[in-house]
């Protein structure tokens, strides 16, 4: 069979931090390609490399080769790609809001007037609407969908604008390669069976996909060949007839040696903060309807695939973005999210993105360590004014550098010359101002090198065992999880999965990251009806 | 011994921090250029240089004030204060009433600052729920709501029950005039305060010492804990919201501190000049003053005092340089061109360089 | 919950503020006495004369940069262009051909570089089309004042200012004055209607609606809507917003002969100013907004905004025996409303994107 794409020794790194390293695969005509792996193992990069995204070359470009149909691929951006017959299916859609949803399936590929054509050429010629959305129906007919092609995006269910983004490549006559990223995510079990059933009778017609999902059974169903990621990595490849659940679970979360830090102990199970019917609407990792417990005095680890909600919660929690439902902290309900009141009850969130959320990049480390606490709880100054008692709080500053090792010239240096795991440092440092009794942290080895993760991990220990402060730490890191916490909630959808512990098979928490209750799994189409804990209102 | 080594390593950390951050700018270079191109024009033109540089220290402060105000705002975040007329007005109605009950001298001015204080207050206050409405487009809104006050406050101008005969038009036209002389009033009271002439040089000490007050004020203001909140929020806002710090009180609060200032500085600018301008004239106030603090070296998203007055003073000189030469090759109007033209070259590259940097605004 | 919708409906901005002129020019007319045929035909004056400017600013609105400002530009360079060919005495149809074509090569050059500097300030594009505006006035005076006579060669002394240098305020364009309003004059009455120039404007009107219904018009709704979407949906986005400006300030140049040559006197100086703030506002008024504008906001804007515009000082002047007030009011009118429309607008968008 004739080869589409060829991928060879591809790599990509992100300001020295490498993404992508050496990956080759290839698609031939006919065939699906799956591609299977955790977060931030590539997979995303991958395809923002062969579409052409302008990310990718804003951020230095990639080394490696791809060929395409026999010519090496040299794309600026999407438009070209586009052009030469490849179509992308957009996690987050590539679907303009306010056009209608005819208008998005032809976009660009309008029928047009023939008078007009030959007067102004096809770009300037009038579009002829009631064919555009003639053949906009019909295609959405394929697909199994009959809705009215007048309305606009803005007014769809995430649903449906999964099945327009589709038709709108279904539609196109010239696709020779279809990209496809997590197209099955937001759909319930039947509607993905429909898609599928297109995608293969579409691969019999000729067509080379590439499909990236992170439900596992579906690339056991329909895919040819499966690559596994994991950290930029090619880990594992298999064929048709040797595609195995069980096994891409286990490829995806990888068997690693470790030496747990935090000792195995048996936590009181006394509620410290309650969340019930809890959502928060942050675009991209909503909350919708959780219910968790967390103690008091134990490390509870937040962990899920990215746009699961693992990172709302916190921000949830400091009225960052909207919520709903009910929160009971210590007995008490809080009745609004609002960072100051709940930064004086005793909750500190540690965001994230550091550099967006976590500092003042133009202040001195001194300033941003006492930030919180001079603000909120008026430390560090004596007058009503506020004037701050410098004396004071560098002693504390330069007695924080000492305890954590912060690595700076002096507590005057400004914190944006400091390395990403000092910052992280100076984050930490600066919520123990504020003293706090539950501390969520997100993220809080990203972008850290090995040694200083050591620290912070140790760190966060070491400040639950000496202060009996109850810590939350929400990352996607599931090794780091295992080895300091007593309890791993695995996030899906928005909502508690399952809770694991730190000894649970790495099989258990790969299931449970794809949403898979159990590891004798039979297939797709015995599975009609829904897995524990996720009940049917979210597969509407 | 260790002790001196701390102190040294903090003096280094100080100077870094405060004086090796200071970077010269293409902007900055251009301007120098030009300035000393002027000076040397000047020099072969014969010019008085002992007089223009007396009058450049009054236009430092007549002006100084009206650019320190832009400095809250754009500390906050809350972008260039293109909406400075809204201040500017609300001074001159201060100034309208002092001149109305014939307060003369230091009452007068005094007087009018008070005013200025409560008047531009109320108007701050409006201004920052408006500003708080368009948050990230504040530029813009500012602007409109800036020129939109200018023929709103017209009506008050011809409509308000003024009695000061001199203020009014003389004869058949209703309401005040547009250039109301200050002569019998406060005219200069700064200017001449403790005037210190040394040779041929005047330098007025009461002009500067009140401008150091100024000076000082925001200083402190912005080493108070609300201050640093301003700064936080004008930094990082979304950090500022996660420690908990209510964005919208403390760009109000600085939003209406701008205010203040503007209705101060034309108060300082009135008794300088000698004229109270009405109607149209606060109009284009706004754009000098902004390109002032952006050649002292502001990139548009914060700003230092001492930004400001270096760039007021820069300016001023140009501008102060320019008038006698176009006079001596007999284009009048190129002055005028000139000085738009350069306020707004340095604006529009100020736009362009401060979103090229790809700060998320 | 239906009533809401139907409240919504009724009372939504694009509705309310024509609703909110109609009135204001309804009772500014009353009080100002003025008869009903004298506001009609300045009315239709003024429809052809500016209707063409404020069409140039729909293109950019739906491209979702906001109200162009830079619009005043086009007008500068249609006018640089009809002082040149007047300069080099070029006459009758010859010369008109002439600037026309001046004009359109000069407006296609800066309109590129306008696009190019906002394709740096995306979000931003209001404030820099603004100041912009401001910088080219500065340019063109030093042009006309300073540069004609000294590095540019003189060759119709008539209109340069006695010491040789720079032009004169006020030049005559008695040669091209009215040459097309009057075709095709039609007359009801005391009423005058400029046939031709109505068609013109209309014409305009329905190449721009057009252009909004080919792929190009697609392409440009698709980038209004959401520029990170349509950059992934295979649209080169910054050419097609340089193209959008250039478009804009095309038309503008357009709009400006025709606007100089329904007067027929030419102030150098000050024909262009507040071209951009009365476009910008004639077109708020039809009920567009910075996020949506359509032809008929333009065409309907300009009758309701230009009414309240002539009678507004003769209101003034009878209401308050002050003709100045009517002016202010005026003036207000003007800024206020694109105030009115960016505070409202901003606040809008940013409920949609909590929404989103």
């Amino acid at each position: 069979m004739e080869k589409i794409l060829e991928i060879k020794n591809l790599s990509k790194s992100y300001n020295g931090i490498p993404a992508l390293k050496n990956v080759s695969i290839s698609v031939r005509a006919g065939e699906i390609h799956g591609i299977v792996g955790a977060n931030g193992s590539g997979k995303s990069t991958l395809m923002n490399i062969i579409s052409g995204n302008p990310v990718i070359r804003e951020t230095g470009g990639y080394q490696g080769e791809i060929i395409y149909r026999g010519s090496r691929l040299q794309v600026k951006n999407c438009a070209e790609i586009i052009r030469l017959g490849v179509g992308m299916v957009h996690q987050e859609f590539a679907l303009i809001p306010d056009l209608t949803i005819g208008e998005n399936i032809k976009l660009g590929r309008e029928e047009t007037c023939r008078f007009t054509d030959r007067l102004f050429g096809r770009k300037y010629s009038f579009i002829d609407r009631r064919r555009n959305n003639e053949i906009a129906s019909q295609v959405l007919k394929r697909l199994g969908l009959d809705v009215d092609v007048g309305v606009k995006i803005i007014d769809l269910s995430t649903n449906t604008k999964q099945f327009v983004e589709i038709a709108r490549e279904v539609a196109r006559s010239d696709l020779k390669l279809l990209l496809l990223d997590e197209p099955t995510a937001v759909l319930s079990k039947s509607d993905a069976l429909k898609l599928l059933e297109v995608l293969v009778g579409m691969s019999r017609g000729g067509l080379g996909i590439l499909f990236i999902s992170h439900r596992l059974e579906e690339v056991q169903y329909i895919c040819d060949r499966v690559t596994v990621f994991r950290d930029g990595e090619v880990v594992s490849r298999y064929k048709k007839g040797e595609i195995n659940v069980t096994k891409l679970a286990g490829d995806m979360v990888g068997h690693q040696v470790y030496k747990a830090n935090a000792q195995k102990r048996s936590v009181k199970a006394t509620p410290v903060l309650c969340f019930k019917k809890f959502s928060v609407k942050m675009p991209g990792e909503e909350i919708k309807s959780l219910d968790l417990t967390v103690y008091e005095g134990e490390i509870l680890g937040l962990t899920g695939l990215s746009g699961h909600g693992k990172l709302a919660l916190g921000y949830g929690l400091m009225g960052m973005y909207p919520v709903a439902g009910e929160v009971i902290f210590k007995g008490h309900k809080l009745d609004r999210m609002n960072a100051r009141t709940n930064i004086m009850k005793g909750i500190y969130v540690l965001p994230d993105d550091r550099q967006a959320l976590g500092i003042l990049p133009e202040h001195s480390l001194a300033e941003n360590i006492i930030f919180t606490g001079d603000q909120v709880k008026y430390l560090f100054s004596r007058n009503p004014l506020g004037f701050i008692d410098w004396k004071g709080a560098y002693g504390y500053v330069e007695q924080a550098v000492r305890d954590f090792e912060i690595k700076c010239s002096s507590p005057k240096q400004r914190v944006k010359e400091l390395s990403g795991g000092n910052l992280q440092k100076v984050c930490i440092a600066r919520a123990l101002t504020v003293n706090p009794q539950l501390l969520f942290v997100a993220e809080p080895t990203r972008g850290i090198d090995i040694a200083a993760k050591e620290k912070i991990l140790k760190m966060l220990i070491d400040i639950n065992r000496s202060k009996g402060t109850t810590i939350v730490i929400a990352t996607s890191e599931l090794d780091e999880l295992k080895r300091v916490c007593d309890r791993i909630a695995v996030l899906v959808k928005g909502r508690v999965f399952k809770i694991l512990y730190p000894d649970s098979p790495d099989l258990e928490f790969g299931l449970a990251l794809a949403g898979e209750e159990g590891a004798n799994y039979e297939g797709i189409r015995q599975d009609e009806e829904l897995p524990e804990g996720l009940p049917e209102d979210l597969c509407g | 011994m260790r002790e001196y080594v701390r102190m040294r390593n903090y003096l280094k950390d100080y100077l870094r921090i405060y004086a090796g951050n200071y970077r010269i700018k293409p902007p900055q270079i251009i301007i120098l250029i030009f300035l000393l191109t002027l000076l040397i024009l000047a020099r072969v033109l014969e010019m008085d240089l002992v007089i223009l540089f007396n009058e450049s220290l009054v236009k430092l402060v007549m002006n100084g004030v009206l650019v320190l105000s832009l400095l809250p705002m754009l500390n906050a975040g809350a972008g260039m204060n293109f909406g400075m007329p809204v201040g500017i007005t609300g001074g001159l109605v201060a100034l309208c009433i002092s001149v109305n009950f014939r307060l003369t001298g230091f009452t007068g001015f005094f007087m009018s600052l008070l005013l200025s204080l409560v008047v531009c207050g109320l108007f701050g206050w409006v201004y920052g729920l408006l500003l708080n409405r368009v948050k990230g487009r504040e530029e813009i809104a500012g602007t409109f709501i800036g020129f939109s006050i200018i023929p709103l406050m017209n009506y008050f101008w011809t409509l308000a029950p003024f009695q000061n005969r001199q203020m009014l038009y003389p004869i058949g036209g209703q309401g005040l005039r547009p250039k109301i002389s200050l002569d019998p009033y406060f005219s200069k009271v700064l200017d001449n305060f403790c005037l210190l002439k040394i040779g041929g040089f005047d330098i007025p000490l009461g002009l500067f010492a009140f401008y150091a007050l100024i000076c000082l004020f925001l200083y402190l203001f912005f080493r108070t804990r609300i201050g640093r909140a301003t700064l936080a929020v004008g930094e990082n806002e979304a950090f500022a919201r996660l420690s908990g710090i209510d964005i919208a009180k403390i760009r109000l609060i600085a939003i209406a501190l701008s205010t203040m200032l503007a209705g101060i500085g034309i108060c300082v600018y009135a008794q300088s000049y000698g004229f109270i301008q009405l109607y149209d004239e606060p109009l284009s106030m706004a754009f000098p003053a902004i390109s002032a603090v952006l050649i002292g070296g502001s990139t548009g998203r914060r700003a230092w005092i001492f930004e400001a007055v270096l760039g007021t003073y820069l300016l001023q000189t140009i501008y102060l340089l320019t008038v006698p030469l176009a006079n001596e090759i007999l284009i009048p109007e190129l002055t005028e061109i000139l000085r738009t033209f350069i306020t707004y070259s340095i604006i529009l590259y100020a736009l362009l360089y401060r979103n090229r940097r790809g700060i998320v605004h | 919950m239906k009533d809401r919708e139907l409240r919504d409906k009724l009372f939504n901005i694009e509705h309310l503020v024509p609703a909110v002129f109609l009135l204001l020019s309804i009772l500014a007319w009353k009080f100002s006495g003025l008869s009903g045929t004298f506001v009609i035909n300045q009315v239709l004056t003024r429809f052809i004369r500016d209707g063409i400017l404020v069409l140039s600013l729909i293109v950019p609105v739906v491209a979702g940069m906001g109200l162009n400002f830079a619009i005043i530009v086009g007008a500068m360079t249609a006018q640089t262009a009809l002082l040149f060919v007047i300069n080099f005495q070029v006459a009758g149809a010859r010369g008109i051909v002439l600037v026309l074509v001046l004009a359109v090569l000069l407006s296609v050059l800066v309109g590129f570089t306008i696009g190019y500097v906002l394709n740096r300030v995306k979000g931003k594009e209001m404030i820099v089309t603004i100041v912009i505006g401001f910088l080219a006035n500065s340019i063109y005076q030093l042009i006309f004042l300073a540069g004609f006579g000294s590095f540019i060669p003189v060759v119709n002394k008539e209109i340069i200012l006695s010491r040789g240098i720079g032009v004169r305020n006020a030049v005559d364009l008695g040669m091209y004055r009215n040459t097309i309003d009057k075709l095709w004059l039609l007359r009801l009455g005391e009423i005058e209607i400029p046939l031709f120039m109505i068609l013109v404007v209309l014409l305009f009107a329905g190449i721009l609606y057009y252009l909004l219904h080919t792929r190009f018009g697609q392409q440009v709704k698709a980038v209004g809507s959401g520029s990170e979407k349509a950059e992934l949906a295979g649209i080169n986005v910054d050419l097609l917003r340089i193209k959008v400006i250039v478009l804009s300030t095309v038309l503008a140049a357009l709009g400006q002969l025709a606007y100089l040559q329904n007067i027929g006197m030419f102030d150098v100086y000050t024909a262009h100013l507040n071209v951009d703030i009365i476009s910008c506002a004639a077109l708020l008024a039809g009920g567009a907004s910075i996020k949506s504008a359509k032809i008929r906001h333009a065409l309907t804007g300009i009758f309701l905004f230009h009414t309240l515009f002539i009678v507004s000082p003769q209101a003034g002047q009878n209401l308050f025996h002050n003709a100045a007030l009517g002016e202010y009011f005026r003036s207000f009118v003007a800024y206020g409303t694109i105030a009115f429309a960016l505070v409202i607008n901003i606040k809008k968008e940013e409920k949609d994107q909590e929404q989103g």
